[in-house]
């Protein structure tokens, strides 16, 4: 069984920093493994463990850095790891990021048959990466994903959270899902997961390598732009009350929510 | 199946909305709401309403394309084959592209639910079209271009979308972001049914079985307009019944923190904030949350957020419109209490 899981680095959303314009101050930003990301490597490992002979590749786009999270990936229990990279790749939104990782698979990684994403990445939160890949790629999918299991070397069952609750699905192989928040939590790697990780070496593919016009990536290749971003504005706390004394509390409550016009 | 032939970008006109509905067969209010949406776009951009239906061939649909149309849609096409019968993105994700084929749309808009979110990005990779999920405003600008605002880095950043030449220009909408508008009972019903031609090929995936959501309330959490929600706080899954309490007096849905759904006391469909669901109801109780960043992140957008919370220095407090610093063991039940006593409705 041939796994790929995709991984993205991301800004650690809890520790944004605005500039006086209300834009992201990018220097100040603390880079991590995007958390969906980590249950779609900690996903792809126990699927990995329980196939034996399995092989699992992580891959990302990204600029240098993001070799970061390859390693992790790696100290998590991946065998391998590449990175995509390049000047012309920069501006890509999800649906280019989709092609070029799809183009990467087709070129060298052709036997693949279970490729694993996060539902979403914590910046760009959009969830398309994974569905608009296995369209390229001409195979199945199946978004918002939190547990999966392989029936047969061909047959993986996925567990759905949707609104209607849990649904069940067999997916016939070769397939992409996305995983989201699981039952289970990702592992920390061990010392010895991050000894391999530093040791082995991440090859570079860039556009070139990968027969990709600048035409066709990038923003050029991106269908959407973003024109302009602002910082979302602060919600103001308002009213606080002393509860020692619980009924005079609700009692302003409720005078509140009938201000409010609610009650 | 043939490869999607892209036609220049002026060739795409029309809006379309790509209704769903639910496993009873109504239209659900977020198709509506993407409807309402549509039709003032259609207005500034003096383009075509047409709505999508999907269903089995002997599904009845009539009352569905008769809402559609009273809603705003001035056509509706009915798509209508067997192997729509049971959702399954890549047969979705075909129908949807054969008919962008045919049809050209300029714009489509679509609810945002697990279904859209799951086949629209494959129709926008098959189609060329750009996507823009979640979206909380849509607006047409001084050059009749449509700009979309959707939120990123986790709720803290808005910003703003454009499609500088690929179509269509694919769209869902966040629950509840857009008004439902009025009926018009006096427009006559324009509905074509067409049957798509689908390969018996597709898909590769197979619905097994469907376990029923956990809600105790039966409010699926995303469309409640009251939602109260608990934390670490309540010391113990036992204690939840304060929150199920209060949100059955006030006719609500439970929600919860991560901290309680990793600690295994309630299931992750409850969890709201960042590795959780978003919602953005009228009403939002936080009882015994702390509200971190990824807490805030699924339940800022709430339109009024009640604190409850002993500790004054709690975050949630800074986005409060309401906070209690108090007991939540003791400030809960009495306003339960108060709320049933005096009969008191909440109207949103």
């Amino acid at each position: 069984m041939n796994i790929v899981v995709c991984v993205k680095q991301v800004p650690d959303t809890a520790h944004l920093r605005f500039d006086s314009n209300d834009q992201l101050a990018q220097e100040s930003l603390e880079n991590v493994m995007n958390p969906f990301c980590e249950y779609a490597v900690e996903t792809a490992v126990r699927l990995k463990e329980a196939h034996e002979g399995s092989k699992l590749t992580a891959i990302t786009m990204g600029p240098p850095q993001a070799k970061e999270v390859l390693k992790r990936a790696i100290a998590m229990g991946a065998d391998e790891a590449f990175l995509l990279s390049d000047e012309a790749f920069t501006g890509s939104d999800a649906w280019s990021t989709a092609f070029i990782l799809s183009e990467a698979i087709k070129k060298n990684l052709p036997s693949t048959d279970l490729i694993l994403l996060g539902q979403f990445a914590t910046d760009g939160m959009s969830g398309v990466t994974g569905p608009a890949l296995a369209e390229f790629l001409g195979f199945p999918s199946m978004t918002f994903c939190k547990k999966a299991e392989l029936k047969s070397d061909t047959i993986l069952e996925a567990h759905r959270e949707t609104e209607r609750g849990l649904e069940i699905y067999e997916i016939t192989l070769p397939g992409v899902i996305c995983i989201m928040k699981c039952d289970y939590e990702p592992r920390i790697p061990s010392i010895k997961g991050v000894m391999k990780a530093n040791r082995t070496e991440i090859p570079v593919w860039d556009a070139a390598s990968l027969g990709l016009s600048a035409d066709k990536v990038g923003l050029k290749g991106s269908p959407t732009m973003v024109a302009k971003t602002w910082r979302k504005p602060k919600k103001e706390g308002g009213i606080k009350v002393d509860g020692s004394d619980p009924q005079a509390a609700v009692s302003q409550l409720i005078d509140f929510l009938r201000q409010q016009k609610v009650m | 199946m043939g490869e999607f032939i892209v036609q220049p970008t002026e060739d795409y006109k029309g809006i379309w909305v790509i209704a769903e509905l639910s496993e009873s067969g109504c239209l659900l209010d977020i198709s509506l709401e993407a409807l309402t949406a549509a039709k003032s776009l259609g207005e500034s951009l003096h383009q075509e309403i047409s709505a999508i239906l999907l269903s089995a061939t002997n599904q009845d649909t009539s009352q569905a394309e008769e809402t559609l149309c009273q809603y705003g849609a001035q056509q509706v096409f009915s798509l209508k084959h067997d192997m729509l019968a049971q959702y399954q993105a890549e047969v979705y994700a075909y129908a949807i592209s054969d008919l962008v084929g045919v049809k050209l749309p300029n714009i489509i808009l679509a609810g945002s639910t697990s279904t859209s979110r799951d086949y629209l990005p494959r129709v926008a990779a098959r189609t060329h079209g750009g996507f823009a999920p979640d979206s909380i405003a849509l607006e047409v600008n001084a050059q009749g271009e449509l700009e979309v605002t959707r939120p990123t880095y986790g709720e803290n950043l808005w910003a703003k979308v454009v499609f500088p030449k690929n179509r269509p220009q694919i769209v869902t909408v966040r629950a509840k972001a857009f008004a439902k508008g009025e009926a018009d009972k006096s427009r006559p019903v324009n509905s074509e049914t067409l049957i798509p031609p689908l390969s018996p090929e597709l898909p590769h995936t197979k619905l097994i079985q469907v376990v029923q959501g956990e809600s105790k309330t039966g409010k699926k959490l995303e469309e409640a307009e009251i939602i109260v929600s608990g934390g670490r706080g309540l010391k113990g899954p036992e204690n939840f019944k304060l929150v199920e309490d209060l949100a059955e007096a006030l006719g609500g849905a439970v929600g919860a923190s991560r901290a309680v759904v990793d600690a295994g006391w309630r299931p992750h469909s409850e969890q709201v904030g960042q590795t959780g669901k978003t919602v953005s109801p009228q009403l939002y109780f936080a009882l015994g949350i702390s509200g971190a960043i990824q807490h805030q992140v699924g339940m800022s957008s709430s339109k009024i957020i009640i604190a409850i919370n002993k500790d004054s220095d709690a975050p949630i407090f800074d986005i409060a419109n309401f906070g209690i610093v108090g007991d939540v063991f003791e400030v809960a039940p009495v306003l339960t209490k108060t709320i049933k006593e005096q009969n008191l409705a909440v109207s949103v």
